[in-house]
């Protein structure tokens, strides 16, 4: 990537702020054509107000934007889609009711006459999904909502290059992909890449950004911090850069001593995975891996009480246990917490001690006294032993970043710790600081005789942070691994075999 | 005080409409007129009482209006057909609780049926409105039920007056008043209220008895309902099979006057309070000043907007 020649989007100088906050302190940054240029940061070091800006949705409040030469300014979406310039959110914007095709073409159907043609439309979305290259999408007349999470991240892109695109922007398009629909979509962006589209990628996975991009910028408080070739720079380096300290160790694993069986499952089935079979020991982590739609968070749902569990049985401590709601897994010691934090986890309109209390009215809540001492003190208590970061306790929820939300998730059960905790994704979405916190934090719950199950789609932190690894198949579990004696190859393999022969 | 904070401009509110009033009708603010207003605002009120926990869920309940009259048909019915020319405080009792058992019956069905099937409230409680309507319309033929002159007891719940000064509907409207406060605000049943209202899953995954608080709301709107109908039959001496007709309208629309978020999660019993007696300031003053009434409904329908636009933007 010669840098002589001139560059197909230029920003210069652009800072932004809100009230008197700087989001974006004075920051430059050239795109190439044909090339894959990575922004890398943590949570709320501007990535998403930069794309944001150059999206359209914000105007900065100083600095140029130059795309070939030109001196652009983009007021609104409609001028940055003008100059082809095309953002893709970090959070689906598809219609699940739509077809493919009706989505790809929303807002731009091809019409005669006032009636949609609907025969042309399908022949141009086929047509446009050959072109990208998009062979997992096989039928454009497909519901978006019968596709995988995946396909419709494809469609997502398509509808981007729906109309030609000379810069196309990603925001974290992996954070639900597992690792065999990331290598589809990177297939996709190198095949953009040649066709000479400038691709800018927003991502919190290190290894996906050395495999993919040519070229490294990381921001972090506003700031750019740096920009490098992704073959001159080395990981640590740019970590360093992100958090602005050393991480000595990427993934701390917690030590192994295991203790009784804490929960032993035995040819468990509910409507979405059958037959499941294994055990965990206090002071053990067992780590679940598979695609999305395996069977993981589907088996953490009955265990916990939210799907049917149709047979098998469950046994806790050597008791066999019926678990049918939320309520009595948690009087059983065990707890789950969920996959989407602001879908499932989080009630995001009121303030962090709501939430935070919210397990634990009983505590402060008697008849129609509320025992303010003790919630503040339960709040107090979570916080500071999460290290969470806040303005107070009243602060809304919503306001919170990703980390942050997370810490409070896992940490308001820390009250009277679970016996078995279930930990669903917890490190999607979040910044390599409170990534390495919640590791920390995990490794401090097993110390303490914890059984944990932690599912996760990142290959790294399962077979690094857990002693043990089942892997999850079409909603069976093919088989349990002690970590240390199998390699991320193996795993890889287990969770992909047959798919050819299943698929067609 | 958060909560007073947030309703400074509803009572700037309730301040100017009074003001413009006294303007238009001298007499307006005497005692009397203002005794007068918080007695026409009673029903409406309880109503929105329960109206105020159902939204908060993120639910609705259409049927309020129609269990008004089912309740008073019911109510009076008993009454009439157990204790003939007689006045006896036991078959009152009986009479009460068959009105109240019958919003409860239809108050649990909204309960079960929103929490443990996909179907929406709102088509569920247009089908029991119908229903509740229907019910009421089976007694006597649909036609009105007078009271009898010697109810003493039943008359006065709508029309006695507490130590000769309060209005029995206003004393019984500001008891529910607190008693739905306290429960909101200072009970667990409260939190996982608002806890349901902002995020059902989450809730859900914290062990809060989601299905039974539901059940709770919808039991506790439709006891409401209930309560209101009993007030309402009384006043109007007589049970109207047809009365009630676009009162859950009007008790929604105190709800969101006083900032309850259509959407749940989010509002307050003080708002509803205030919400319930702007619309009764509009329509006493409206109706005293003389204003046609094709333009009460056009004032109203206005305010009702303006004042729900007003809340969105500073919620944004």
């Amino acid at each position: 990537m010669p840098a002589t020649i001139s560059p197909l989007l230029r920003l210069h100088g652009i800072t932004k702020r809100f009230g008197n906050v700087t989001a974006l302190d004075d920051i430059s940054l050239d795109l190439q054509a044909g090339e894959i240029h990575t922004l890398l940061g943590e949570n709320g070091a501007g990535k998403s107000t930069l794309i944001k800006i150059l999206g359209g949705i914000y105007q900065p409040d100083q600095g140029q934007i130059w795309l070939e030469q030109q001196q652009v300014s983009l007021r609104s979406v409609a001028d940055a889609a003008r100059l082809k310039i095309r953002l893709i959110h970090q959070e689906l914007s598809l219609a699940p009711n739509l077809s493919v095709a009706e989505n790809i073409f929303l807002g731009c159907e091809p019409v005669c006459f006032g009636f949609l043609q609907r025969r042309q439309m399908n022949q141009k979305a086929a047509a446009l999904i050959t072109q990208l290259g998009l062979s997992e999408i096989a039928d454009v007349t497909a519901t978006v909502s019968d596709l995988s999470t995946a396909q419709q991240q494809l469609v997502e892109i398509a509808r981007a290059l729906s109309q030609e695109a000379r810069v196309l922007i990603l925001d974290e398009p992996t954070s639900s992909l597992s690792d065999v629909e990331v290598d589809a979509l990177f297939n996709t962006l190198r095949r953009l890449r040649s066709q000479g589209v400038g691709i800018i990628y927003i991502s919190h996975r290190m290894e996906e950004i050395t495999r993919l991009s040519d070229r490294i910028t990381v921001l972090r408080d506003g700031k750019s911090v740096g920009t490098a070739n992704t073959n001159e720079v080395d990981t640590a380096t740019l970590v360093q850069w992100m958090v602005g300290r050393d991480i000595q160790e990427h993934f701390p694993r917690p030590p192994y001593r295991p203790g009784e069986v804490a929960l032993k499952v035995c040819q468990l089935s509910s409507p979405y995975v059958h037959d499941i079979s294994f055990e965990v020991r206090y002071g053990e982590v067992l780590g679940l891996s598979g695609l999305v739609g395996a069977g993981r968070t589907e088996l953490a749902r009955a265990l916990f009480g939210i799907d049917r569990v149709q047979s098998g049985t469950v046994m806790i401590d050597g008791q066999p246990t019926q678990i049918r709601n939320p309520r009595e897994a948690l009087n059983q010691g065990l707890v789950l917490v969920p996959e989407d934090r602001k879908q499932q986890g989080l009630v995001l309109d009121q303030s962090v001690a709501f939430n935070i209390t919210l397990p634990w009215l009983k505590d402060w809540i008697r008849g129609c006294v509320f025992y303010y001492q003790i919630k503040n003190a339960i709040v107090e208590r979570t916080v500071k032993r999460f290290g969470v970061r806040l303005a107070g306790s009243e602060q809304p929820m919503r306001d919170l970043s990703g980390g942050n939300q997370q810490k409070v998730l896992v940490g308001r059960w820390m009250e009277k710790p679970p016996k078995i905790l279930i930990l669903d994704e917890p490190t999607r979405g979040i910044d390599v600081g409170a990534r390495e916190d919640m590791y920390r934090i995990i490794g401090d719950l097993v110390k303490q005789g914890m059984a944990l199950i932690l599912i996760t789609s990142d290959l790294d932190e399962v077979l690094n942070i857990s002693h043990k690894v089942g892997t999850f198949r079409a909603g069976r579990l093919t088989g349990i691994y002690e970590t240390q004696k199998v390699s991320a190859e193996q795993i890889m393999q287990q969770l992909t075999k047959g798919e050819e022969s299943e698929n067609r | 005080m958060k909560i007073v904070k947030q309703m400074v401009p509803l009572l700037a509110a309730i301040v100017i409409l009074l003001l413009l009033f006294r303007i238009w009708v001298p007499t307006f603010l005497s005692p009397e007129n203002m005794l007068d207003l918080t007695q026409q605002i009673s029903v409406n009120t309880i109503l929105a009482l329960g109206m105020t926990l159902v939204i908060l869920i993120g639910g609705i309940d259409l049927s309020v209006g129609a269990m008004v009259a089912l309740v008073g048909t019911t109510t009076v019915f008993c009454l009439t057909s157990l204790s003939g020319e007689t006045q006896n405080l036991f078959l009152i009792f009986v009479s009460l609780l068959a009105g109240l058992g019958a919003a409860a019956l239809f108050g649990m069905f909204h309960g079960v049926a929103a929490s443990k099937t996909a179907m929406p409230p709102f088509i569920i409680t247009l089908a029991s409105m119908l229903v509740a309507r229907g019910c009421a319309l089976r007694f006597n033929g649909g036609l009105p039920m007078p009271i009898g002159e010697h109810q003493t007891f039943f008359l006065a719940i709508g029309n006695g007056r507490l130590f000769d000064v309060i209005p029995l509907p206003v004393a019984i409207m500001l008891t529910l008043f607190l008693l739905m406060s306290l429960l909101l605000h200072r009970t667990r049943f409260g939190q996982h209220v608002y806890a349901l209202g902002g995020n059902r899953e989450a809730a859900l995954y914290t062990g809060i008895p989601v299905v039974r608080v539901e059940i709770l709301v919808y039991l506790l709107c439709s006891l409401m309902a209930g309560v209101a109908g009993m007030i309402h039959t009384s006043q109007l001496y007589s049970a109207e099979p047809g009365s009630g007709e676009m009162f859950e309208l009007t008790a929604i629309a105190a709800v969101v006057v006083g900032g309850t978020s259509f959407t749940g999660g989010r509002g307050t019993m003080f708002g509803t309070l205030i919400g319930a007696v702007i619309i009764g300031i509009l329509d006493k003053g409206l109706n005293q000043a003389g204003i046609h009434y094709s333009l009460q409904y056009i004032v109203k329908g206005a305010v009702i907007l303006f004042a729900v636009y007003l809340d969105v933007r500073r919620n944004r």
